[in-house]
């Protein structure tokens, strides 16, 4: 078994876990934190993204032994009581999601993405999603959305003609 | 900088005494009642209208409830150990050494299903394969221990001891009639339909030219992202809840009752929330198993699919082998087509005959066509079994008949576009089962996207094509 003690949505949380055991399952199974999803286990499909120390990563190939000390972003950390985050308030405004079992994992790859990048293209956006799989959506909408939101970050007004994002 | 004091307005109950009252009763209908009949290609108020989902900010949250997400007090793990083997006939199953394991609470194999068969139109399939294995990822046996991993290791400690047998594996070797059966003694073909109109052979001799071409497609799976999942509860009055994905509860509650030998009326389905479905949730897969596992332990117990499982164990879509031939005039009209699709079925019949069907029906395209001969079978082979899937044969035969299109049309040096053009549909054409069609703009939508992206009467070749 093993200690982890790591900071979670700007809570310390610790455990002990057998060491075999994913950051992906110590936040769902210990902290019952079941926004991020399994959805391969083996990486491919991006459910599972969470924020750690400021990077995307596929919370199903880290161990939790991994995670100890450092800071993890949950979808559950990014809305409070009275505010949506942007990009959550977009994603369901555009009707973003359909099923929504990629979404937290998309929305938190954007976060990433727009933390770093306050205004990106619509092809770096398309770069920052590519490890996360959607079976229903088709992209676009996302793509809108995390647009909008990277407006609304920066202070502006979401342009009115949102066909424009996806086609620069 | 403190908030501005909440004014509480005076509520409207104490002003307006009447909104207590309750509402006028609806006027009573006098009959005739008058039906409002759309004229054709009405718009409806709700087109263009903005909506959002009901379901979006919860999804957004990462608060919705996907089965996986679930927890019972007390609640067990189940995995099934899966064949990995084509077709073979089971010698036996030693479970000893599993059950021995710390943690594991209960094993059952196919021997302890009361009625191992079920099926959403033949009852083909078995819950877990007792006597034979009809395909790679047919369930053998199951374990719910108190934790996945446990239960995954106990899964690798069950032995089953197998008599290979040859696999058919080919869709046109399942076709024929010398090939062993591999629901033996039944044969191979479960389902078969026939469209015929006019005299395709006549068609054929006044024919100008007459063009043949085969096609196949892969098999494809839906991949949703929530893989398989579902908990059962058994309590102990014998009533049976399970939290389950499927499309249809109520076709799904018939096959719990038809395979845990109990009346329906002690079955509690739960549609929970879908991460995907795609027509690959459309029939039960392991509830029966959960069930059984739950009445064993008299605990609940959860089951989700590894991805690997969710790609052999699940339905996919029906691979086609499509033989097509079609004689033309020299203007370039369609005079008789000749269609036979085989459809790969896999192991078990699933969504099978409604695929057939389908496909069958829209195999001739778009296109006016006096004289059609349209075939189609759907056959046994030891591989994962094929269902419903978007489109049910659709997409397969629409990749036929427009390549074939694309084929003829080369080979005469017309336009791809002027040909279809030629053949296509309009309004009041007979479809090959001879219904009369209403709103038809194949022609009109063709030519409104070939304008759109400029089309040039050779596509260039950078994936610009024409597709009716």
């Amino acid at each position: 078994m093993v200690n982890v003690t790591l900071k979670v949505n700007g809570e310390t949380r610790s455990a002990t876990v057998p060491p075999e055991t994913t950051l992906l399952r110590l936040l769902r199974d210990q902290f019952n934190l079941t926004g991020a999803k399994l959805g391969c286990d083996v990486g491919d499909c991006g459910a599972c993204t969470v924020i750690v120390d400021g990077k995307p990563v596929n919370s199903c190939l880290m161990l939790a032994g991994q995670a100890d000390g450092r800071e993890v972003l949950t979808i559950e950390g990014l809305a409070n009581a009275d505010h949506l985050h942007p990009l959550q308030k977009l994603f369901e405004h555009f009707g973003s999601l359909q099923c929504g079992f990629c979404g937290p994992g998309v929305i938190m790859s954007a976060k990433a993405l727009l933390d770093e990048n306050p205004n990106p293209s619509a092809q770096e956006i398309r770069d920052a999603l590519g490890g996360n799989l959607c079976r229903c959506t088709g992209y676009a909408k996302m793509i809108e959305a995390i647009k909008g939101a990277s407006c609304i970050l920066r202070g502006e007004e979401i342009p009115a003609v949102k066909s424009a994002f996806v086609t620069e | 900088m403190p908030d501005k004091p909440r004014v509480i307005e005076k509520p409207d109950v104490l002003e307006k005494p009447d909104i207590l009252k309750p509402p006028a009763p609806a006027p009573l209908v006098t009959f005739p009642v008058e039906v409002v009949v759309p004229e054709g290609r009405q718009q409806t108020p709700a087109v263009g209208q903005r909506a959002t989902r009901a379901d979006a900010r919860l999804h957004g949250l990462g608060q919705t409830k996907y089965i996986d997400d679930m927890y019972f007090p007390n609640m067990l793990f189940a995995k099934i150990k899966r064949a990995g083997i084509a077709s073979a006939r089971i010698k036996s199953i030693d479970t000893k050494e599993a059950e021995a394991m710390p943690g594991v609470i209960a094993v059952i194999t196919g021997r302890d299903i009361p009625c191992n068969s079920f099926g959403p139109s033949l009852k083909d399939q078995p819950v877990l394969a007792s006597e034979r294995v009809f395909h790679a990822g047919d369930g053998v046996a199951a374990v719910a221990a108190v934790s996945e991993q446990i239960a995954a290791e106990a899964i690798e400690k069950i032995k089953v001891e197998y008599e290979p047998l040859t696999p058919v594996l080919d869709p046109l070797e399942s076709l024929k009639l010398e090939t062993p059966g591999v629901h033996a003694p039944s044969a191979n073909i479960y389902g078969h339909k026939l469209i015929k109109k006019g005299d395709v052979e006549k068609a054929f001799a006044e024919s100008y030219r007459v063009f043949e071409g085969t096609f196949r497609t892969q098999m494809v799976e839906h991949v949703p992202l929530e893989p398989y999942a579902c908990i059962a509860q058994w309590d102990a009055n014998g009533r049976v809840t399970v939290y389950s994905t499927l499309g249809r509860i109520t076709l799904g509650r018939a096959d719990v009752a038809r395979t845990l030998g109990i009346p329906m009326s002690r079955i509690r389905i739960i549609a929970t929330v879908v991460g995907g479905n795609f027509g690959g949730k459309n029939e039960i897969r392991a509830e029966p198993v959960m069930a059984l596992l739950s009445k064993k332990t008299g605990r609940p117990v959860k089951c989700v699919y590894t991805r690997s499982e969710e790609f052999t164990a699940s339905t996919t879509r029906h691979p086609l082998v499509m033989d097509y031939k079609t004689g033309v005039s020299k203007q370039g009209k369609i005079l008789g087509r000749k269609i036979r699709l085989v459809l790969d079925g896999g192991a078990y019949c699933s969504w099978s005959e409604t695929t057939l069907g389908k496909a069958c029906i829209l195999s001739a395209g778009p296109y006016n066509i006096d004289n059609l001969y349209a075939e189609a079978f759907v056959v046994y082979t030891n591989k994962t079994m094929t269902g419903a899937m978007r489109g049910f044969g659709a997409p397969q035969v629409c990749f036929a008949y427009e390549s074939h299109m694309d084929d003829i049309a080369h080979a005469l040096g017309l336009d791809p576009l002027e040909f279809r053009l030629m053949n296509a549909f309009e309004e009041g054409s007979i479809s090959p089962t001879g219904q009369k069609l209403h709103s038809v703009v194949v022609k009109e939508s063709l030519l409104r996207a070939a304008k759109r992206f400029g089309w040039n009467g050779l596509g260039d070749g950078n994936g610009t094509g024409v597709k009716a």
